[in-house]
């Protein structure tokens, strides 16, 4: 039952989504009848899943929500700015209701009932005003009631099912039973009548024929197609509808008048089988007909099928219209569905843990074929882990999301945020389709929302300061996502004021983070906004400036093994620049090994190797082609026992933009390298990445090369105040 | 905050040793010539002492991690957690793995020691609390003093003296430097 609960929550949250998109995008002029269109199939679909897992707050909500949607559908009110921020909260609302179904709870909670009545009261205020705006319209325009007929959607979430056997059934040694009984495995069946209207008198009757229709209404998750599959065997042989759940109360009626039988009989039994409602068949007969008949309808026996079809050919178009239109959005839902498949996450991790378990077991595999020196043997390993190194590209792919939806998440953000602060801001998205790993993309999601925030807060400046400076009164606020040497990148950008470096020094020293005395590069200075306690605006809003600020976004993205970076232009605007791993389960590592331990530097960061030559160093620098390029000894800086063998190497290495040697004494070559993380026990531990397992069983430690340069040049600075070393100083420069 | 529910942790894991009257087993072993015992719940497994990969900035406590089947468990030098010297590898040396509970989550952590002696069962009315000073180790490491044939073995808070967060912490200010505000902070 949990995972029913779960399953809902989590598609009616994918439908709140697309609601929310839509209406954002109406917001800002999208016409579009196909976006409404969209906005009230999304909240039919979550009130109809709410309704079948008996969650009825939710399907209440929903259908105060849905009937707003359908006046503005129906062309009978028009959008407004106040609506959509209505309709917005009612989506908010829906999202307070889904959390607490996620907590467990079936009932309301009563403080969100209280919150969702507030809502509730807004949209029937928009609804309620044009109720009367209906009846007054409804007198004048019967042409707009014909379009309702089509467009009323009948309650039910059920399949009808309408089956008339032919007379060879039996003969051809089907039973209609065993159909029924099949159908069964699909659903419920809900309520079924048995047609014997065909059976002629008794002389005339053919023992051996079969005179039986069936009116089947099944509750069931299966597709049209699977339905129909039941009765393929006799499919040529009989008459067959099948109307999916929430078909148009006009698709019922249409039923009707390809049945046979009379269509009041017909009705009777949709009504009984709960298909639709009395009123919905006597409404719709009456719109069908000619007016005034209703009455009488019902008591009439036999209404000429001829009647009907004369005013068929009235209604016909729109009813065929969006018959067709049903039909193409079932098939596109189908072909959607076809392409994805919902796996749960879980299963998703335990794959990529197997992959890295053979990753591991692959590369034992190897070693030892290449010391047995069998050509055959190695020659079919490495086959084998050419293969595993694709199955671990793929699997990993598996878990790689566009970043695009975390991005549009923002859109509602950005429109909420500078209302309430009263700016005019833009934002534009690029490299949505950038794809990262699933884990990352949840964790990403806070950190950008401060720094969004924090952007259009204290970045972009109101519209008169901006006006005053000559810059154009919106604002603009940019996400960026792009891929860039193994990692990706994702940039916040605003063009607002930017980081003022001696208001910033100033409130550093007045909150103790730095000495009056201290010389600090600019770039140093503007870093400082990342120290836990800091916060620039003298105003506090409720929107950031609490003092919890960057220093927790600095955090959250350290913790997966990321970084990020300020740059900033007074008056022009701030760039921050997060920069994240691909993924946190397999790189290409670098082995290397000073000593008895291993090293695996991620393949991305490496630009070259070279051996190290004592005559070309000087310090803690060495000339690579005539460049500075300062290196660190690994022997030196981890302090690793045992003296240094003849011969050292250097792996040059990129990080962040800036290029350093990593002294070693032997260089192993590729590997492909399954991260374990080291544990709580070493999340302070800077420098080191994670470990993972050698295939001899040993473990090997990952070096974070760009934390680990940090640190050797921290470890300098300290070393060289007051300055010793002329090597020093120019490392804790370019720092 | 995480104080408090390292008091809780103790507090579970005292009433689950000392409580009752029932009588519990204990894993003990030899560490500088003493004899230490820890709930034998806790113990995962032993292993002989070898394979260890020494992580580089780390206080001397902590010896390396090992590959434990697939998975790195960190090794801790009970000795030196206990501001002792750091024991020497001798021919008996094993790792104790041990499982302890923090925030909810599982941590396993190997543990040196000089030699496994046995699993003893102690009845509850033998266990004495501990004395407020005297063992050479912080009162709080120490759950009770359990009597065996007339002589005190410790018994290890072993959720104390195996706190993640603690250790954690001392191994930040091993590395500390001044651009970390936490290092600080502690």
């Amino acid at each position: 039952m949990e995972e029913i609960y779960s399953v809902f929550a989590q598609e009616a949250r994918e439908q709140l989504t697309a609601m929310e998109d839509g209406l954002l995008r109406m917001e800002q002029g999208d016409q579009d009848a196909e976006t409404l269109n969209a906005i009230f199939r999304a909240a039919h679909t979550i009130k109809g899943a709410s309704g079948v897992v008996e969650i009825h707050h939710v399907e209440k909500f929903t259908h105060i929500l849905e009937n707003l949607l359908d006046k503005l559908r129906n062309g009978e009110m028009q959008v407004s700015s106040d609506m959509i921020t209505a309709l917005l909260q009612g989506c908010d609302h829906i999202g307070a209701l889904l959390d607490r179904v996620d907590q467990g709870y079936m009932d309301e909670d009563p403080a969100v009932a209280a919150a969702g009545e507030a809502t509730a009261a807004t949209l029937r205020a928009f609804t309620g005003g044009a109720a009367t705006a209906e009846q007054a319209g409804m007198v004048e325009a019967s042409v707009g009631t014909v379009e309702r007929a089509g467009g009323d959607t009948a309650i039910s979430d059920c399949w009808h099912i309408s089956i008339r056997f032919g007379r060879d059934v039996l003969r051809m040694g089907m039973e209609p039973l065993a159909f029924l009984r099949y159908l069964l495995n699909l659903g419920e069946i809900v309520h079924l009548t048995t047609l014997s209207d065909a059976m002629p008198l008794a002389e005339d009757m053919d023992p051996e024929a079969c005179y039986l229709g069936f009116e089947i209404t099944l509750r069931s998750h299966a597709t049209k197609e699977q339905i129909e599959n039941v009765f393929a065997f006799c499919r040529d042989e009989c008459d067959l509808y099948i109307l999916p759940p929430n078909s148009k109360v006009g698709d019922y009626l249409n039923l009707i008048e390809h049945l046979p039988e009379e269509n009041m009989r017909l009705g009777e039994i949709l009504v009984k089988s709960g298909a639709i409602t009395q009123e919905e068949l006597d409404q719709g007969l009456r719109r069908q007909k000619a007016a005034a008949k209703i009455a009488e309808a019902t008591e009439q026996p036999t209404p000429q099928l001829g009647d009907i079809l004369v005013d068929k050919k009235m209604v016909q178009p729109e009813i065929v219209e969006a018959a067709a239109a049903r039909q193409k959005q079932v098939q596109e839902k189908k072909t959607a569905e076809a392409r994805l498949i919902r796996v749960q996450a879980d299963k998703l991790d335990q794959l990529i843990d197997l992959v890295g378990e053979l990753v591991i077991a692959g590369a034992s595999a190897n070693l030892l074929a290449q010391k047995s020196g069998q050509g055959s043997l190695v020659e079919a390993t490495s086959v084998l882990s050419r293969l595993v190194e694709n199955i671990r590209d793929s699997a990993l792919q598996l878990r790689m999301v566009q970043i695009g939806e975390t991005f549009n998440r923002f859109n509602r953000v950005v429109r909420d945020t500078s209302r309430e602060l009263g700016k005019d801001i833009d934002l534009v998205i690029s490299g949505a389709e950038t794809e990262l790993d699933k884990s990352v993309v949840e964790k990403i999601g806070d950190p950008l929302m401060h720094l969004v925030r924090n952007a259009m807060d204290h970045g972009i400046e109101p519209a008169e300061v901006r006006e005053a400076k000559g810059k154009p009164v919106k604002g603009r606020l940019e996400l960026n996502a792009y891929h860039d040497s193994g990692s990706i990148v994702i940039e916040v950008v605003d063009d607002g004021g930017g980081l003022k470096a001696d208001k910033i020094q100033a409130k550093a020293i007045e909150k103790g983070i730095i000495q009056p005395g201290q010389t600090l590069s600019e770039q140093e200075i503007v870093n400082l906004i990342f120290e836990a306690g800091f916060s620039t605006m003298e105003k506090v809003s409720n929107l950031s400036g609490r003092g919890v600020g960057m220093d927790v976004v600095k955090r959250n993205i350290q913790a997966l093994r990321g970084t990020v970076d300020v740059k900033t232009e007074v008056d022009v605007g701030s760039r921050f620049i997060i920069r994240l791993p691909l993924t946190l389960a397999i790189i290409d590592g670098f082995l290397t090994s000073v000593g008895d331990a291993s090293y695996v530097i991620p393949l991305d960061s490496v630009v070259e190797c070279l051996a190290l030559q004592d005559d070309a160093t000087r310090g803690h620098m060495l000339n690579l082609r005539g460049e500075v390029l300062p290196f660190i000894r690994l022997r030196e800086f981890f302090d690793v026992e045992g003296a240094p063998p003849q011969r050292e190497n250097v792996v040059v290495i990129s990080a962040g933009g800036q290029k350093a040697g990593i002294v070693v004494d032997q260089l192993l070559g590729e590997f492909q390298t399954v991260i374990k993380p080291l544990g709580n026990l070493f999340k302070h531990l800077r420098g080191i990445g994670g470990s993972t397992i050698l295939g001899s069983g040993e473990v090997a430690l990952i070096l974070d090369v760009q934390a680990l340069t940090q640190l050797a040049g921290q470890a300098e600075e300290r070393r060289a105040s007051p300055p010793q070393r002329i090597g020093a100083a120019m490392l804790s420069e370019r720092e | 905050m995480s104080n408090l529910v390292k008091a809780q942790n103790g507090a579970v894991t005292a009433a689950k040793s000392t409580g009752g009257g029932d009588t519990h087993q204990y894993l003990t072993f030899t560490l500088g010539g003493e004899m230490f015992a820890v709930g034998i719940l806790n113990v995962k497994e032993i292993i002989e002492y070898g394979n260890l990969t020494e992580i580089p900035m780390m206080p001397a406590f902590i010896r390396g991690v090992i590959n434990l089947r697939g998975a790195v468990v960190p090794v801790v030098d009970l000795a030196a957690r206990f501001g002792g010297k750091i024991s020497a590898v001798q021919r008996r040396t094993c790792i104790v793995i041990v499982e302890v509970t923090q925030e909810d989550a599982r941590h396993d952590i190997g543990i040196m020691v000089d030699a496994v002696s046995e699993v003893l069962e102690i009845p509850a009315r033998d266990i004495e609390p501990p004395p407020a000073f005297g063992a050479k180790i912080r009162a709080d490491f120490i759950a009770g003093m359990g009597k065996v044939d007339g002589k005190f073995v410790i018994i290890l808070e072993i959720q104390r003296v195996l706190s993640v967060d603690e250790m954690a912490l001392l191994a930040n200010v091993n590395q500390a430097s001044p651009s970390d505000p936490e290092a600080i902070a502690a």
